[in-house]
């Protein structure tokens, strides 16, 4: 390792080079392109403070506030999920597959069948609902997912790949009772669930970045002081207790901290799937063995990857936008699979 | 031999007295005494048009269902020699639902009797890049759970979009998708049927092939069986239920994934009598839920797959904590 490390470093620097250059390029077009055509002389005078009305309300209240809560999820789903695979010591661990997508889901689905359906059923009013809470109540639905998924791993002391299997269980069954809901309402407002359910960055505004900011700050911040247990979970309960690690307590903290990430997210965004199973991959695929690059390179992807296929979802969908979480799912199942194959 | 025998026949008794129990209960409940003459001799009236044009067939297209899917699951199970294989976690239901929902929203004057055609070759599909995944179920489960949850959570993804785009149709898409028998007559009944006996008939000619497959594999090759031509003939005979079914109920979750080890956990003689346990005991999962599902919530009816998905899914995950259950590749229980 110490000798190899000089000499792969050098080759490192012109791809991450490359990679820093086409996050830019890609973070440009997406204020710069859009449905509603805006001549990109008048964006540069959006953002230096000057323009009209109508493009400063566009580019300041519409994209910007919808890219950076792009971003943010990005990272969240991301970061959550190079946890998770850390922790459960299994690849493809990931929110969406593992129950925490699926209980904000149902969490968000339960809230507005009861408030909106109890408080006046038969109404079709759409402006009735109360959106600005959803992303409060994924939050919690996620979380309660995920501490059912932890109380089950810890009450029979699971390994790794029954808590990945319980998880897959438990999101089933939660995924199968938030559909059965929605379509027992039966009413003409499941379209707005339908945009959450497949992960949308529509319409997202500031509040949603705002609510996000929080839990990034919290999560990044707790990453360094982490490293180490973060490191160590990796191994066997017995090895990684053999090195001092209070292994429960320290696999408890992470899979919260994956979990609020991840929850969150959810929250604001809607399951965007697959994020946060491919890009610690992808970015391990790129550093290689460098382990204290593959963090930030995850946190740059997560971004990178949420933020090109918005940019895709809206240019491809034109009016009727494509939802990212579709875009990610048509370009994640491949990798997966391609994954899959060669794990053995 | 007459352990089964009696097993069986208790849970086809009790398939039959929910039959009856469902002729009952409803928006309008009959009583038992007004119930014979109503079925002996249907008169036409409000009763026995409830009797015979609702109730029944409604309730026979939910046995057939569930043995289908029941079927479906243990052969599906038989074939990957994984425990956790089903129609819903191989891609198979979401395989045969993605492609029928594509065509009813974007490809409307293909006439609804082709369905299960375009739901046979989307479960094909689905099953094969599952399978070619998991190596032929000769990898971990593993490879095969996560393998089948991305391609269903993949054709979820679609499918969610195709409904975005459907529009005004989106809310009775859903309820199909949740699975339900809601309005479901004889026609149904009649169209569903023969995909389910094709798939039971089809078990039942295996059953040799399957013992050899529980076995190993390369035990059955060194028994003379040619796995590049039994496997596919048995993932056929796993679709074909699912595939008429999914046009008439929709996706009915956890049915074919369960009724195979609640089989196993009542010890069947041999294979054929497990073939026949777990067909009796997904009708009856089924033809209960359903029951349930239309008489709990009046006078609304939720979706049947809500009710299965709540029975199944808790054994399910008894299911993985449980120590018997192995989770190595290649074993068969």
């Amino acid at each position: 390792m110490t000798v190899s490390a000089p000499v792969h470093r050098p080759s490192l620097f012109g791809p991450l080079l490359a990679l820093l250059a086409m996050m830019v390029l890609v973070l440009v077009a997406a204020v710069f392109l859009g449905v509603a055509d805006i001549p990109p002389g008048d964006v540069a005078a959006v953002l230096t403070g000057h323009g009209s009305d109508e493009a400063r309300s566009i580019i300041l209240d519409i994209r910007l506030p919808r890219i950076v809560t792009g971003i943010l999820a990005g990272i969240h789903f991301a970061v959550a999920g190079l946890l998770l695979q850390t922790i459960t010591r299994n690849p493809l661990a990931d929110p969406s597959i593992m129950g925490i997508s699926q209980g904000a889901t149902l969490a968000v689905t339960v809230f507005l069948v009861f408030t909106v359906y109890i408080s006046e059923p038969g109404s079709n009013t759409l402006a009735a609902l109360p959106l600005a809470w959803l992303p409060a109540i994924g939050t919690l639905g996620g979380m309660a997912a995920g501490g059912l998924i932890y109380v089950l791993a810890f009450r029979l002391d699971l390994g790794p790949l029954r808590i990945t299997l319980c998880g897959i269980a438990i999101g089933a069954v939660l995924h199968a009772a938030a559909i059965g809901l929605i379509a027992g309402w039966g009413s003409a407002r499941i379209e707005i669930l339908l945009e959450w359910l497949s992960g949308s960055l529509y319409a997202r505004s500031w509040t949603h970045a705002l609510f996000l900011v929080p839990f990034t700050i919290a999560g990044l911040a707790a990453l360094p002081a982490l490293r180490r247990s973060i490191d160590l979970l990796r191994f066997d309960p017995t090895v990684a207790r053999s090195f001092g690690l209070s292994y429960r307590k320290q696999f408890s903290i992470v899979l919260l901290l994956s979990c609020a990430l991840a929850a969150s997210a959810v929250g604001a965004v809607g399951p965007i799937i697959f994020v946060g199973l491919v890009v610690p991959h992808l970015a391990r695929f790129l550093v290689g063995r460098h382990f204290a690059l593959v963090l930030p390179l995850t946190i740059a992807l997560g971004a990178f990857i949420v933020t090109l296929g918005d940019l895709l979802g809206r240019l491809l969908g034109q009016a009727e936008e494509i939802p990212i979480g579709v875009i990610t799912a048509l370009f994640g199942v491949p990798v997966l699979i391609a994954l899959l194959r060669k794990i053995p | 031999m007459g352990r089964s025998l009696v097993v069986t026949t208790l849970i086809v008794a009790a398939t039959l007295f929910v039959i009856v129990t469902g002729l009952l209960v409803g928006a309008k409940p009959l009583g038992l005494s007004k119930l014979w003459p109503v079925l002996l001799s249907p008169d036409g009236k409000i009763d026995s048009i409830l009797v015979w044009s609702l109730r029944l067939p409604r309730s026979l297209a939910a046995v057939v269902a569930g043995a289908g899917l029941a079927v479906s699951g243990y052969l599906l199970q038989a074939l990957t020699r994984n425990p956790l294989a089903g129609p819903d976690i191989t891609g198979v239901a979401s395989g045969a639902v993605a492609p029928i929902v594509f065509c009813f929203v974007f490809l409307p004057w293909i006439s609804s009797v082709y369905y299960p055609f375009v739901g046979l070759a989307g479960g094909l599909a689905a099953a094969s890049v599952t399978l070619w995944v998991s190596r032929g179920g000769e990898g971990r489960p593993l490879h095969l759970a996560l393998g089948g949850i991305s391609i269903s959570l993949f054709l979820g993804a679609a499918t969610t979009y195709v409904l975005l785009l459907s529009g005004p149709q989106a809310p009775s898409l859903l309820f199909w998708l949740s699975g339900g028998f809601q309005g479901r007559s004889w026609p149904h009944l009649l169209y569903m049927t023969p995909w389910v006996l094709g798939g039971l008939a089809g078990a039942f000619a295996c059953h040799r092939i399957i013992g050899m497959l529980a076995l190993s594999e390369h035990a059955s090759i060194g028994m003379g069986l040619n796995m590049r031509f039994w496997k596919p003939v048995l993932l056929l005979f796993a679709v074909l239920p699912v595939a008429g079914v999914a046009p008439i109920a929709g996706p009915v979750a956890f049915v074919g994934l369960v009724s195979p080890h609640i089989a196993r956990l009542l010890k069947p003689h041999n294979i054929g009598w497990s073939i026949a346990l777990t067909a009796a005991i997904g009708a009856l999962m089924v033809v209960t839920a359903d029951v349930i599902a239309r008489s709990v919530a009046l006078p609304r009816e939720l979706p049947v797959g809500i009710i299965t998905a709540l029975l199944g899914g808790p054994f399910f995950i008894y299911l993985v904590q449980t120590r018997r259950f192995s989770l190595k590749g290649g074993q068969s229980r």
